[in-house]
């Protein structure tokens, strides 16, 4: 018995795969950051399939409205030629490719052996509402301040950093 | 809600300290750098204090018990700042000379710092997680400081990646505990596995993937690769930072979680951990010895402390020696912080422009001109290899003893005989200062030579002074490992 949510699914998640693919084999990095997009907007659809709207909402703003299109001014400002003419494997890439079936095969077996995977969340309660608690807990004491906190410090101290590296010298 | 923050304080005196020095410091003219520096050494300075004054002897959990503050988090804060003042005493003149000085330097540091902090006071795997990022991210930018040689930019972008790789496998690793306990908090963890509703099998995988993300911080081998280009392409001042403060935080950070959170899985993770501490003594002690390049030689000096410091975790499960094996390895942290600062301090001293100075032959005839110096260095070769009367000695003495203890004799063993291996290249660098003759070139920074002074001094001095010192650590992670 296939659900059609199922067929929905596979066609998105064979989407985002390929897209991702299509990031790393392309050789011209505008090409590849707008691969990228698309792969990202997989995921934002993974998310709704999962009932996550606010999720998919912030996957589509903050990683391709802001990350991707970063990127791809990025490469144009930087690069004067956005291909990459250098071979594009290596020499241990078999040793590689065993490792990640090897590590893919590990997950499908935990997965398998995960009992919560099997069992279905509990509905949430009537009338919760899902953004107004995550907000709320983001910035109270008795909740996740700390982290919330750190994470601002921690962007504070990247943006000093970046700005380090890239500031021009006298 | 007071509670809380008096809790964690001390990192929000240096948090705070960090922002506001970046901002005070636009008022401060360009050629009066000197006055950052010291603005940064008063903050760290600041924090001992309130450290000191707030030093708890009950454990307290703050902010929704996602932090922790307690004799363990207290005795890492004082290693954490201490090696703070240090870097910033070796880094104000080096920056200097080699023309690289940016009053952003000792914001970062800060920032650094605070991370640290943070990361030995986490009770939460998500605290873990950021405040590893939060030491990772300014460290990357400072080992690119150097930013007209290769060689730096090298270093700042391979330990950028590879830190970005291992902050992966951390979280990683924490996700799938959360899906085989349904929590990230270290006490919930315990109580799951304890109940034993939690499945072994994901269980273990992900404290294996938290192992290796913690273990490319620390520079265990086999994850140890960046170390010694990173060590060496970094600006020294960093590196000598570097060496200390991150893999402290790192050792904090393994030491916290998986004596508290997995000691039922020890059965899994003993192996793991014996034969992680095994490689990374023996292939950081043996590759050592054909360095010619001083940084290098520390480099690999630095895996291989980790190594040590690394054996204290194979008592994981033996409750009773839990805390006594912690101990030793804060012990361990302290003595190996003075003995690399000091270190680093006379490959300073002695380092010119463009990396010259840096071969070990440029140590020749030292012990003739600069008898001081050579005699410092010596005195930190010797805490290296563990030779009494130095601090050194102790720390692979209490370390030692808690392995065996443990009933870890081979891996006791293991740590002697690489030790014997070590003195060999340590000792090569006493031989060169002495017995070689040479016109070696010292700079004149004041701050760097009592730097080198006041280390070899506390080197010799403390380890009259170990018994109580260790008993502090003891009382430090008695808490931690209840």
């Amino acid at each position: 018995m296939i659900y059609p949510l199922q067929v929905v699914f596979i066609l998105v998640s064979a989407v985002t795969l390929g897209a991702a693919l299509m990031v790393v084999t392309t050789r011209n990095m505008v090409r590849a950051a707008l691969w990228l997009v698309l792969a990202l907007f997989g995921v934002a659809i993974l998310f709704v399939l999962l009932e996550a709207g606010f999720f998919a909402v912030a996957q589509v703003i903050i990683y391709i409205g802001a990350i991707a299109i970063l990127m791809i001014f990025a490469v144009m400002l930087t690069r004067r030629i956005a291909q990459d003419p250098g071979p594009q494997l290596n020499s241990t890439w078999p040793i590689a490719a065993v490792i990640a079936l090897l590590v893919f095969g590990l997950i499908v077996f935990l997965v398998q052996v995960w009992d919560r995977a099997a069992s279905l969340p509990p509905p949430l309660p009537q009338g919760f509402a899902p953004l107004q608690e995550l907000g709320v807990a983001l910035v109270s004491a008795d909740r996740y301040l700390i982290p919330f906190e750190i994470a601002s410090v921690l962007l504070l101290a990247a943006l000093i950093g970046a700005i380090v590296v890239a500031w021009e010298r006298k | 809600m007071w509670a809380d923050r008096l809790a964690v304080l001390p990192v929000i005196v240096i948090g705070a300290w960090a922002v506001l020095l970046t901002v005070a410091d636009l008022y401060i003219p360009e050629h009066r750098r000197r006055i950052t520096a010291i603005l940064a050494a008063l903050g760290l300075i600041v924090g001992l204090v309130v450290n000191l004054f707030i030093q708890r002897h009950n454990p307290q959990t703050a902010y929704f018990g996602l932090a922790i503050a307690d004799g363990f988090s207290s005795f890492l804060n004082v290693l954490f700042l201490l090696s703070g003042l240090l870097g910033i005493a070796v880094a104000h003149g080096y920056l200097q000379r080699q023309n690289i000085a940016r009053s952003e330097y000792y914001s970062l540091l800060l920032f650094s710092i605070s991370g640290m902090m943070l990361m030995g006071m986490a009770a939460d795997l998500i605290i873990v997680f950021i405040a590893l990022e939060l030491l990772s991210i300014p460290l990357y930018v400072m080992a690119g400081f150097h930013r007209d040689r290769l060689d730096s930019e090298e270093a700042a972008l391979k330990y950028f990646l590879l830190g970005a790789f291992a902050g992966g496998f951390v979280v990683y690793g924490i996700a799938l505990i959360y899906g085989a306990t349904g929590s990230t908090r270290i006490a919930a963890i315990l109580s799951a596995v304890q109940s034993g509703s939690a499945s072994p099998i994901l269980l273990t995988v992900g404290a294996a993937l938290i192992l290796v993300g913690l273990g490319f911080k620390v520079a265990a081998v086999p994850f140890h690769m960046w170390t010694p280009d990173v060590y060496q392409g970094a600006p020294s001042s960093v590196t000598a930072f570097m060496a200390v403060g991150a893999k402290a935080a790192g050792f904090a950070a393994l030491l916290r979680v998986f004596l508290l959170a997995f000691p039922t899985l020890s059965d899994k993770l003993v192996p793991l951990l014996w034969a992680l501490a095994a490689l990374t003594m023996i292939v950081g002690n043996i590759v050592a010895i054909v360095q010619s390049n001083i940084k290098r030689l520390l480099a690999y000096s630095s895996i291989a402390h980790a190594g040590y410091i690394l054996m204290a975790t194979v008592t994981l499960g033996q409750s009773r020696l839990m805390a006594d094996a912690a101990a030793a390895a804060l012990f361990y942290l302290l003595a190996y912080l003075l003995t690399n600062f000091g270190a680093w301090a006379v490959v300073i001293a002695l380092e010119r422009e463009e990396g010259k100075g840096l071969s070990i032959q440029d140590y020749a005839g030292l012990g003739k001109k600069y008898p001081a110096l050579a005699a410092a260095m010596s005195v930190f070769m010797l805490s290296l290899i563990g030779v009494p009367p130095t601090v050194g000695f102790l720390g692979k003495f209490y370390l030692f003893r808690a392995v065996l203890e443990g009933g870890f004799v081979g891996l006791a063993v293991i740590g002697v005989l690489t030790s014997l291996v070590s003195a060999y290249y340590y000792l090569r660098v006493v031989v060169v200062m002495y017995m070689q003759e040479g016109e070696p070139v010292v700079n004149r920074d004041a701050l760097l030579h009592w730097t080198a002074a006041l280390s070899a001094i506390a080197v010799l001095a403390l380890s009259l002074f170990a018994t109580p010192l260790f008993q502090w650590a003891t009382q430090a992670t008695l808490y931690a490992a209840q």
